[in-house]
């Protein structure tokens, strides 16, 4: 179920009515409400799913409760391994041993059959990275002790399942989601209102910039052989605005729907395209995944020797290499996140003795033309995501770079699209300050001007919203 | 509880959440009322599909032929110079898995149906087919009273603004606002007046077109054309269970266009015909793609599809092939 689709629209309120109406008296109700909600929005996927989600949940909720039931190092160790080893091969089994198995094959130049392992033919969960690198977390900060586990199950599978992030993220940490499910939540007028404002805003990402450019885009990288430089170039650009309303907007959408229920999750986009440089980018960028990252593979990495620059510059390629790696197993992917390794570690390598010599403090680029540069490098990067394989990747990457003419560029541009974008765009630069752009907008807009603003943007949802896509990051 | 609402059933509200339900229901009933008037005047909109889907009402006892494809189908082919009794079932970007859908979905309401004709053009089989949440699966729900959708449907699978909301809303303005549209459907629902392509825009002059700038895909793709080719054979043998004669088109494309073809997808698509001529005795075929004796500049529309003049020319050829067959 799409957050964009017409069952979605009905899923909803169905849902609220019975979670504020129903299950009001208790928190017990309550969350019992979310949970089959959950598993009811999961299950339409494929409801098969459901047995994982439900096998992920139990199997980090008894190892938290067995680390904590210890005080031998080793005993918590080993249970906080099981957990890891479930996590990761559930994930490596369903995401990556295709692509493993391939690649081995293409390195010993074996045909099928000739060797031992076969591909499986495994449809790939929805959202099994964002879920699973969830409940993983929670048995990491139980084992640190930065948090104490939960004893209530009913919780903690609402805690893993909460529909709202489940399939996509933010990616929560259970020490800001778990306690939500545990406090009494009320019911706040201008918080509900704020939320739905916060949808029309993501629905207005999603289906107006994202599902427009997304024909643009797949028409062109359809066959990018076809294409000249320009057109490749504006698809290429436009991938960066299709991705960005895409999986933007589906946060914003995530975020508005838990603030109907009561609950706060995490920013998950800070406006990256005005980043000033990559590093920047990768902190304006899915921001709770790069979180997740620095706290459970960076920082682990470097705590031993923080002063040594290989170690730390090690850390970065292998942090960034891995959610190169998380969004998809391909090659694209990996060299994805190992070009936006060795760039951060190039804007952070100092140029002199002077520790503060970096590109990242010291750029020789105009300040005001940072954003255009770093928006530039991004992408380019993003050709090598979204291209199906290396060799597409430079199919465009050679035409954009023999200046092919480009005929049909003319055809491509939809000016009333562009302005959608600057839309977006000014609106989100001028109220940069604020969570979106449509917050808090009672305080200072009457309310026959806010009704208006509000129908506008219904109206141009449904008269201009492209032609249905799926998020993009389901499929991670 | 303080501001809750007693009521007898399981259902509380405290006064600030009736409050806002009230405030919901106030702000949203525009829309939906503003929705539905849109609904009604797309419905009422005489476009190709609602033609369709009446001739297919009144005359199914009759039917002996079905067209099926794309927009070269929909352009090449007019039931009003066929000689049997006919109706053309094609559309811009229909495929094969929407052919095949709409086949199986009317056959049993054509008891007369005998022939039909099935589009395998240049680079049909190397292009994907469509979801199963294709928009225009409303339009052979509503119209044809065909699911294509492979689930069962519900109500919003019959709305057909929402279905594909630019597309309908440029017609909702073509029709009610500029009244516009130079379309001269029959009672086929064959465009009549199909003549403002690019070659008229080019005054038909072969230097002139020789020059023009137009889009052909040329990308190859294996796993598609396997697939398709595998779903093609599938519709053959359904069509052969069903005692149905096929006749397999490549509709005509003008010179320019012939020769930007990819030749590995043309030769590919070739062997695939040729397969089919020795397999199945109950289909022939019809490749009139590189006719360029028979249909001159005059008889296209632009590059790839055929007007009206074409057309007239093509359903004559196709006559001439279903008479051999009997």
């Amino acid at each position: 179920m799409l957050f964009s689709s017409f069952s979605f629209g009905l899923f909803l309120p169905i849902t609220l009515l019975l979670y504020w109406a129903v299950g009001f008296k208790r928190i017990k109700i309550q969350n019992a409400i979310l949970l089959l909600a959950s598993y009811f929005f999961y299950g339409l996927w494929d409801w098969r799913f459901l047995f994982l989600i439900v096998a992920s949940s139990l199997v980090d909720y008894f190892a938290a409760l067995a680390i904590n039931s210890t005080e031998e190092k080793g005993r918590q160790k080993l249970f906080l391994y099981s957990s890891i080893v479930w996590n990761l091969g559930v994930l490596f089994l369903f995401k990556y041993y295709n692509f493993f198995i391939d690649e081995f094959a293409i390195l010993f130049n074996m045909q099928q059959g000739e060797y031992a392992f076969s591909t499986l033919n495994l449809i790939l969960p929805v959202g099994l990275s964002f879920y699973t690198f969830q409940t993983m977390s929670y048995t990491i900060d139980v084992y640190k002790n930065r948090i104490t586990p939960t004893r209530n199950l009913l919780n903690f599978l609402c805690f893993v399942s909460f529909f709202p992030q489940l399939v996509a993220g933010p990616i929560e940490k259970a020490s800001d989601l778990l306690p939500q499910f545990n406090k009494k939540r009320a019911f706040v007028t201008e918080e509900v209102k704020e939320g739905l404002r916060q949808i029309l805003w993501g629905l207005f990402k999603k289906m107006v910039i994202a599902d427009n450019a997304a024909r643009i885009v797949n028409t062109v990288y359809a066959s990018p052989e076809d294409y000249g430089s320009l057109s490749l170039l504006y698809a290429s650009v436009l991938f960066f605005f299709q991705i960005y309303g895409d999986f933007s907007g589906y946060s914003d959408i995530a975020i508005g729907t838990a603030k109907l229920f009561g609950f706060k999750l995490s920013k998950n986009f800070n406006i990256p395209y005005l980043a000033k440089s990559v590093t920047d980018f990768w902190q304006r960028w899915h921001i709770t995944l790069t979180r997740w990252f620095n706290d459970y593979v960076y920082f682990p990495l470097i705590q031993k020797n923080l002063r040594s620059s290989t170690r730390r510059n090690a850390a970065i390629f292998l942090t960034m290499g891995l959610i190169g790696l998380w969004h998809g197993a391909d090659w694209t992917f990996i060299i994805f996140g190992a070009f936006q390794g060795v760039l951060i570690i190039l804007e952070r390598t100092p140029l002199t003795k002077n520790r503060k010599s970096t590109l990242f403090h010291k750029s020789p680029i105009p300040r005001f033309l940072l954003p255009i540069f770093t928006f530039l490098i991004i992408t380019a990067s993003s050709i090598l995501f979204r291209s199906q394989n290396i060799g597409e990747a430079g199919i465009v990457f050679k035409r954009i770079f023999s200046f092919i003419p480009s005929e049909t560029l003319g055809s491509l541009i939809n000016i009333k699209f562009l302005i959608f974008v600057f839309i977006m765009m000014a609106s989100e630069i001028i109220t940069r300050s604020k969570d979106f752009p449509l917050t808090q907008i009672d305080r200072y807009i009457n309310r026959p001007t806010r009704w208006i603003i509000y129908y506008i943007f219904i109206f141009l949802i449904f008269r201009y919203a492209g032609p249905k896509e799926d998020f993009i990051y389901f499929q991670f | 509880m303080p501001g809750l609402k007693k009521t007898l059933s399981i259902f509380s509200f405290s006064e600030t959440q009736l409050r806002f339900i009230k405030y919901c229901l106030v702000f949203f009933t525009p829309v939906v009322i503003a929705y539905f008037i849109l609904e009604m005047l797309v419905l009422n909109i005489p476009i190709n599909y609602k033609v369709f889907g009446n001739y297919l009402n009144a005359h199914s006892q009759e039917i002996e032929i079905m067209g099926l494809g794309s927009s070269q189908m929909k352009c090449g082919f007019n039931p009003a110079f066929s000689d049997g009794i006919a109706i053309n079932l094609s559309s811009t970007s229909q495929h094969h898995n929407e052919d095949f859908h709409i086949l199986k979905g009317t056959k049993d309401r054509l008891p007369k149906l005998k022939y039909v004709l099935m589009e395998v053009s240049y680079n049909h089989l190397e292009l994907p087919h469509h979801s199963s949440d294709y928009w225009k699966n409303t339009i052979y729900l509503n119209y044809y009273g065909v699911n294509a959708f492979e689930r069962t449907t519900w109500y919003k699978d019959r709305l057909v603004y929402l279905s594909n909301a630019p597309f309908y809303s440029y017609k909702l303005m073509e029709y009610y606002v500029y009244g516009s549209s130079t379309v001269k459907l029959n009672e086929y629902g064959f465009d009549t007046n199909n003549y403002n392509g690019d070659f008229k825009k080019l005054n038909y002059d072969e230097s002139k077109i020789a020059t023009h700038k137009f889009k052909i895909i040329t990308r190859e793709d294996l796993d598609i054309f396997k697939k398709n080719t595998a779903y093609l054979f599938e519709m053959l043998d359904y069509a052969k269970a069903e005692n149905l004669k096929v006749v397999v088109c490549a509709l005509p494309l003008y010179k320019t266009y012939l020769k930007e073809r990819n030749p590995n997808i043309v030769r590919r698509r070739d062997s695939v015909l040729r397969v089919i001529k020795n397999k199945y005795n109950n289909v022939i075929l019809l490749n009139e793609e590189a006719d360029t004796l028979n249909f001159t500049v005059n008889d296209f529309l632009n590059e790839n599809h055929l007007n009206p003049d074409g057309a007239k020319k093509f359903t004559a050829l196709v006559n001439s092939k279903l008479d051999s067959l009997n």
